[in-house]
């Protein structure tokens, strides 16, 4: 498909749906050196604001990528469309989680320069949190057709590990602030297995 | 007469008309996923924290044993050259350690600040600026890392404690470890008032939070054993005044209430978005209901469905207290007591919240806002002893300690009564502006976002 075409889509969607989450996520990103302490910190402490507050960012980001076709009116327009819906959705989590890389990437510099004991597993793992969070919630919007929904099943794990803690296993999201972070490969796994799994229950949905 | 009775009627079927629209609100609530999820949340809660944590009927204590847990008591000798030793250490190192809201931050003081720390040492200790000096140049090269941090997620840290408890542990009496190299002592003329008069200093110049502060100082500094005495007190407490199932009520509030500060904003919002998503929007706006009726009516449903699960935990919860002591003498009200004068302020609150957010803006604005309530609350509380005037979500994460309660019951009863009544001045506010909207006046952040989204929409 022409290249140019798809450039449009993104711009678009950028500007008219992305904007109020990443304005939301940055938000975040901005209250978390008002809540955790980012400078001077071991390796076990600086995971905090990483892994407790920033991956909550996965799930601004992520959850909303179906719902500009939550309102029926887009929906039927965009059915009318040439353009590969799947695939316009799939462009959406691409820049969204670029972007949640470059926020988490961009913090974790931040908390290098004032002297805290990150390294590239802090950044890797407060990935992989923030994409299962996300995915869970891109998920639970995708199978409801409601974007509330995809956040209240996001909140719902977050809450989750706060109070079952290490009875979560692989699933901990909090484990590099816990002095472990060993299960944050199959974390990753599984956060592109839900995914996947959000883009077939619309791809079944649709057909 | 004939007139009295014309009216009689119209109000009959006025209250016929309302409860209708009561129940079909009920229904909307009921039938929708997020209060499905909502349910399941609080009974996975119910049934993890509280269910499967209680093993047995708590036993009255023996005398004899090696340990009967550790206590905080206000013990001037204890507390005070402790609090002292690790004072004099963070001032050293200049590197306080606080819990602002939770969580753990650095304070590093800038000159005018330790300048006005030193002023408190050299009261504290009796000595001269000069000796002070003296001491920070002997101890210069101190390890800034050393074994005085509090540590998350360790032993003794913040919210890893096997009670799942989220808030502010620490390292009990830290100071012990390593301060005997340090050459001062505690004025010998300094009382214990005018001590923690400059420990509340101390802790304004860190930023509060410390562990000087008042609500943290006496857990930090002053941890003894529990005495034989004392355990049996305790336990003599929550089976004569408590009536035991008073401690598990509370206990059980404090678990699922955790939830209630921030699950009910999504039954809120997406309840209050349920016009707009089925289209229903302006036929809604063009029925003749008042909108003070039709938003109480769904404010009223929303509060009475989601308070449902919570009330059929509760019950669950007696069950299984009363299952452990069969033949004691129990107080059968305290659950129910508990949870209506506890968790119903909080689910009113979050719910209206999430019912004006949504219409003054979005959802998305509604349960960002109160998240970060809900976190923020969260966080920033005590497990006990901590209820506090404004705190949405109260906390006492203990089956014991009665009379810490008792001693903030006037807070908690006008923290109850505050929030109720600003949950309907909210509801009430929610009506004003879905009047506004139904007469085609937009105003404020809804504007913005409308705006917003037509010209996404085009």
């Amino acid at each position: 498909m022409d290249s140019t075409l798809w450039l449009k889509i993104i711009k678009v969607n950028l500007r008219h749906n992305f904007l109020p989450h990443l304005l939301a996520a940055l938000a975040i990103a901005v209250c978390t050196p008002v809540v955790f302490e980012v400078s001077s910190l071991n390796g076990t402490l600086a995971a905090q604001p990483l892994e407790m507050l920033l991956s909550l960012t996965g799930a601004i980001l992520l959850t909303p990528i179906f719902l500009p076709e939550q309102d029926e009116n887009i929906r039927d327009l965009i059915r009318s469309k040439h353009t590969n819906y799947l695939a316009v959705c799939a462009l959406r989590v691409a820049y969204s989680v670029l972007l949640l890389a470059v926020l988490l990437g961009g913090f974790t510099l931040l908390m290098r320069a004032c002297e805290s004991a990150v390294t590239v597993e802090h950044f890797t793992g407060a990935l992989a949190s923030a994409l299962f969070l996300g995915a869970l919630g891109l998920l639970g919007a995708g199978i409801s057709g409601n974007v509330t929904v995809g956040y209240m099943v996001a909140m719902i794990y977050y809450i989750a590990n706060f109070t079952l803690k290490e009875k979560l296993g692989n699933f901990y999201l909090f484990s590099m602030s816990n002095g472990a972070g060993e299960g944050k490969v199959f974390l990753l796994a599984a956060a592109l297995l839900v995914i996947a799994a959000a883009f077939e229950w619309k791809k079944i949905r649709e057909s | 007469m004939k007139q009295s009775s014309v009216q009689s009627g119209a109000g009959t079927a006025g209250i016929k008309n309302l409860f209708g629209l009561y129940a079909k609100e009920c229904k909307k609530v009921i039938c929708s996923l997020t209060f499905l999820l909502y349910t399941a949340a609080i009974f996975a809660m119910y049934y993890t924290q509280f269910h499967s944590e209680l093993s047995g009927a708590e036993t009255e204590p023996k005398p004899g044993f090696a340990s009967y847990g550790m206590t905080e008591r206000e013990v001037p000798e204890i507390l005070m050259p402790r609090a002292l030793d690790q004072l004099m250490l963070e001032y050293l190192q200049n590197s306080y350690t606080a819990y602002p809201i939770g969580f753990y931050k650095e304070v590093h003081l800038v000159e005018k600040k330790r300048q006005k720390m030193a002023d408190i040492i050299c009261e504290l200790t009796g000595q001269t600026r000069a000796e002070l000096n003296n001491q920070e140049d002997e101890n210069d090269g101190f390890e800034e890392d050393g074994a005085f941090r509090f540590e998350v997620g360790g032993e003794d840290g913040i919210w890893a404690s096997d009670d799942n408890s989220f808030v502010v542990g620490g390292d009990r009496n830290p100071v012990e470890k390593e301060s005997s190299h340090l050459e001062y002592s505690l004025s010998e003329t300094i009382t214990y008032e005018r001590f923690r008069e400059l420990m509340r200093e101390a802790d304004k110049l860190i930023g509060g939070g410390s562990r000087y502060s008042d609500k943290y100082i006496v857990f930090n500094f002053s941890q003894v054993p529990k005495t034989y005495e004392e355990a049996l007190e305790e336990y003599r407490q929550l089976v004569d005044e408590d009536k035991i199932t008073g401690g598990y009520a509370r206990l059980y509030c404090d678990y699922v209430g955790f939830m209630l500060g921030v699950l009910p904003v999504f039954v809120a919002v997406s309840l209050m978005q349920l016009d707009r998503k089925a289209r229903m929007e302006q036929l809604v706006y063009s029925r003749r209901i008042s909108s003070a009726k039709l938003i109480f009516s769904r404010y009223a449903a929303l509060v009475t469905a989601m308070f449902l699960p919570i009330i059929i935990t509760a019950a669950m919860a007696q069950a299984k207290v009363i299952g452990f002591y069969p033949d004691a003498k129990m107080d059968i009200f305290a659950f129910a007591r508990y949870t209506v004068l506890w968790m119903l302020p909080t689910l009113m609150a979050v719910s209206a919240v999430g019912m004006l957010l949504t219409e003054l803006a979005s959802g998305l604005i509604a349960i960002l806002l109160q998240g970060a309530w809900w976190f923020t609350g969260m966080f920033s509380s005590a497990l006990t002893g901590d209820i506090g005037k404004f705190n949405l979500t109260i906390r006492h994460n203990s089956l014991y300690k009665l009379d810490t309660f008792q001693e903030q019951y006037g807070d908690f009863l006008f923290n109850r009564a505050f929030y109720t009544v600003l949950a309907i001045l909210l509801a009430a506010l929610t009506a004003i502006i879905y009047e506004q909207k139904r007469r085609g006046r937009n105003f404020g952040l809804y504007t913005l976002v409308k705006n917003h989204k037509s010209k996404s929409a085009a």
